[in-house]
């Protein structure tokens, strides 16, 4: 395991989040506190239900907690993601995270290159020639090269995945926040993905959640982390083989 | 190529039915264009087929305020001298047209219109169509040439009686191609003749029109003018191209054709329009969950919004390139019956309307755009 950077860059506190009122009112989240820092893959996992994609969901500045603060270090301070406006807070996004969702949902028209010039371009990256190389390096760090002509359809589902990681990594985000990346993928395809986002981590320093089922995950992360009924709980790492 | 055009290309099927929409539309628009303004050029045939086609340097001069070139009422031959001596206007040219009474070799009336000209080889009057050969026969009064095309509905192809026209006898000495009518049958004849027949209907040393040449278009345009505002009780005077569209706008305003193309063009740019729309907004929701994607990615929604227009572009304009052989197609193949005019006015004016209404199409479906969340790809 890589030596962990002292300061979080992201810290979610005190969040609460209830979903409906009245009868029908739910708690998916019940006083969360988490860090995540630089360098880290970390599993989040627990009970369909739990609350999983709720806390991803506010700690990715997409969905707003009815309580508490998610801090993200911008530039040497912490700012309070939920304090922003919502074009700041986007801005914010477009600067910091990439999202891996368990449906790839690449366009069927593009090619892999691409799904991902497309984030450079729009995103203002890069264009033209630059946003190209940029594409074709990320797309060879995948194995996935040879593929970049392709679109979704000539793509096998592990292929497709990769090109989904490439798409969320390529603007080299600080966080990356993935919901069941690995569910519809074999096994072999699933490892393939987890090793990829422990590079990204380990190797750009950049902090992923992974939210998942499946515990055969729990050798490729740094930390885990169990949510039950809105409460989290980290678990120690049994290692591998035991 | 643009993500927007790929896209397009890539589901084919998926646009195919906007595309087609706007076909639609456009084909309709430019058809009722072509033929409404095919048909009506036949209300200034006697201007237009005249040397020159209309010739631009020509000047009309008829009674106050005639609308039409078939309305003008009788002017003094007199009236010459004030057109005549002006400098780059030559000698003004005595033209006679008024509706006459036909009577049909086998009986039945039908109304005409006679067109009485000068007949020499330069007359500015006489149609560009009467040969040198016809208008020798047309020399002997009380005869007349019509358009091949009216022979049959004057019963002329009939073998024994004698047509008419206000009760005096008339032998047609041969036809012309091309000069369709609308209402009455045009009926080319010498001025003498046209006199013969109109007897008191025009009184004597009157004639209809006074046309002549001038030296260029812009001399036409001034002395035009000139005329208008030295007579404006009397007389009125148009270059022969204002006379000419002036004839067309006025019959396509007093039929009311306008209007009715106005609705029926109305309407198929609706149903058009709502097909489009309807075509773009499915388009745009079936790609909601990759356009979620980027918006959690923090790529601004205006970005998506260009996207869906330009496809909304790109669908206009391929509507556009299938409508313009669909409807040359369809001009040919009712050419030999009708006149379609597509001029370049009215293609250009079909595209820009299109293309607008695959734009507005695509700013409605931009609602879609507006309810696309990213929290929708979390559940
Ligand atoms: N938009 C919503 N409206 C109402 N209730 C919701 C909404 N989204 C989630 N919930 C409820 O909140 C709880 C937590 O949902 P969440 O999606 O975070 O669970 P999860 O742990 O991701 O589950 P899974 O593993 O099945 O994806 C669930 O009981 C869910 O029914
Ligand atoms: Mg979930």
């Amino acid at each position: 395991m890589p030596a962990v950077a002292t300061n979080p860059t992201l810290k979610g506190v005190h969040l609460t989040r209830t979903y409906g009122d009245g009868a029908k009112r739910r708690a998916a989240l019940r006083d969360v506190s988490i860090d995540l820092f630089p360098g880290q893959l970390v599993l989040l996992m627990g009970p369909s239900g739990s609350g999983k994609s709720t806390l991803l969901a506010v700690m990715s500045g997409l969905l707003e907690p009815d309580s508490g603060q998610v801090l993200a270090e911008d530039g040497g301070d912490l700012r309070d993601v939920w304090t922003m406006t919502p074009k700041e807070r986007e801005d914010f996004r477009l600067r910091t995270t990439g999202f891996i969702f368990q449906g790839y949902n690449l366009f069927p028209a593009l090619t892999a290159r691409q799904q991902l010039e497309i984030v450079l371009k729009w995103g203002g990256y890069a264009g033209g020639a630059e946003a190209r190389r940029q594409a074709d390096d990320m797309l060879e760090k995948l194995g996935l090269l040879p593929n970049r002509h392709k679109k979704p359809a000539h793509l096998s589902g592990g292929e497709k995945q990769r090109v989904a990681i490439g798409r969320a990594l390529v603007k080299d985000p600080t966080f990356v926040f993935a919901d069941e990346p690995t569910s519809a993928l074999d096994w072999e395809n699933g490892q393939r993905v987890m090793e990829l986002l422990r590079d990204a981590a380990h190797d750009r320093g950049a902090s992923i959640l992974v939210v998942s089922h499946d515990h055969r995950l729990l050798p490729y992360v740094d930390v885990y982390y169990h949510l039950e009924d809105g409460h989290l709980e980290e678990r120690p790492l049994i290692p591998a083989g035991h | 190529m643009s993500y927007a055009l790929q896209t397009l290309l890539h589901e084919r099927q998926r646009y195919a039915s906007g595309v087609l929409a706007v076909t639609f539309s456009a084909v309709l628009i430019a058809l009722q264009c072509g033929l409404l303004l095919g048909l009506f050029k036949i209300t200034s045939i006697p201007i237009d087929q005249t040397e020159g086609r209309g010739n631009s340097a020509d000047v009309w001069v008829g009674s106050t305020g005639v609308p039409s070139v078939d309305l003008g009422k009788p002017i003094p031959t007199s009236y010459l001298t004030r057109i005549a001596g002006r400098p780059g206007v030559g000698m003004p040219e005595l033209y006679i047209a008024n509706f006459g009474n036909f009577t049909k070799p086998a009986g039945g009336t039908e109304l005409c219109f006679l067109l009485g000209t000068l007949l020499d080889p330069d007359s500015l009057g006489a149609a560009d169509v009467l040969t040198p050969e016809l208008r020798a026969a047309l020399t002997e009064p009380f005869t007349i040439v019509v358009d091949e095309s009216d022979v049959n509905r004057l019963r002329l192809d009939h073998p024994y009686g004698k047509p008419k026209i206000n009760g005096k006898e008339v032998k047609l000495v041969g036809t012309v191609k091309g000069l369709r009518s609308l209402a009455a049958p045009w009926v080319f004849c010498s001025l003498h003749t046209a006199r013969q027949l109109l007897g008191f209907l025009l009184p004597p040393d009157h004639v209809t029109y006074l046309i002549a040449r001038c030296d260029s278009p812009a001399r036409a345009r001034a002395v035009a003018k000139e005329l208008r505002e030295q007579y404006p009780d009397d007389m009125t005077a148009y270059t022969a191209q204002e006379f000419s569209t002036e004839s067309r706008v006025y019959w396509l305003l007093r039929t009311r054709a306008g209007i009715a193309l106005g609705y029926a063009a109305l309407l198929g740019l609706f149903v058009g329009a709502v097909i489009t729309a309807q075509t773009m907004y499915s388009a745009t929701v079936a790609s909601a969950k990759e356009f979620a994607i980027l918006l959690a990615l923090g790529i601004p929604r205006w970005r998506i919004a260009v996207m869906v227009l330009t496809q909304s572009f790109w669908v206009g304009l391929i509507g556009i390139a299938l409508a313009y052989p669909i409807c040359l197609g369809l001009r040919e193949a009712v050419r030999a019956k009708i006149d379609v005019d597509l001029r370049g006015e009215i293609l250009a004016g079909t595209a820009g309307v299109a293309i607008l209404m695959a734009l507005m199409a695509g700013t409605w479906a931009l609602r879609s755009v507006r309810r696309i969340e990213p929290m929708d790809l979390l559940r």
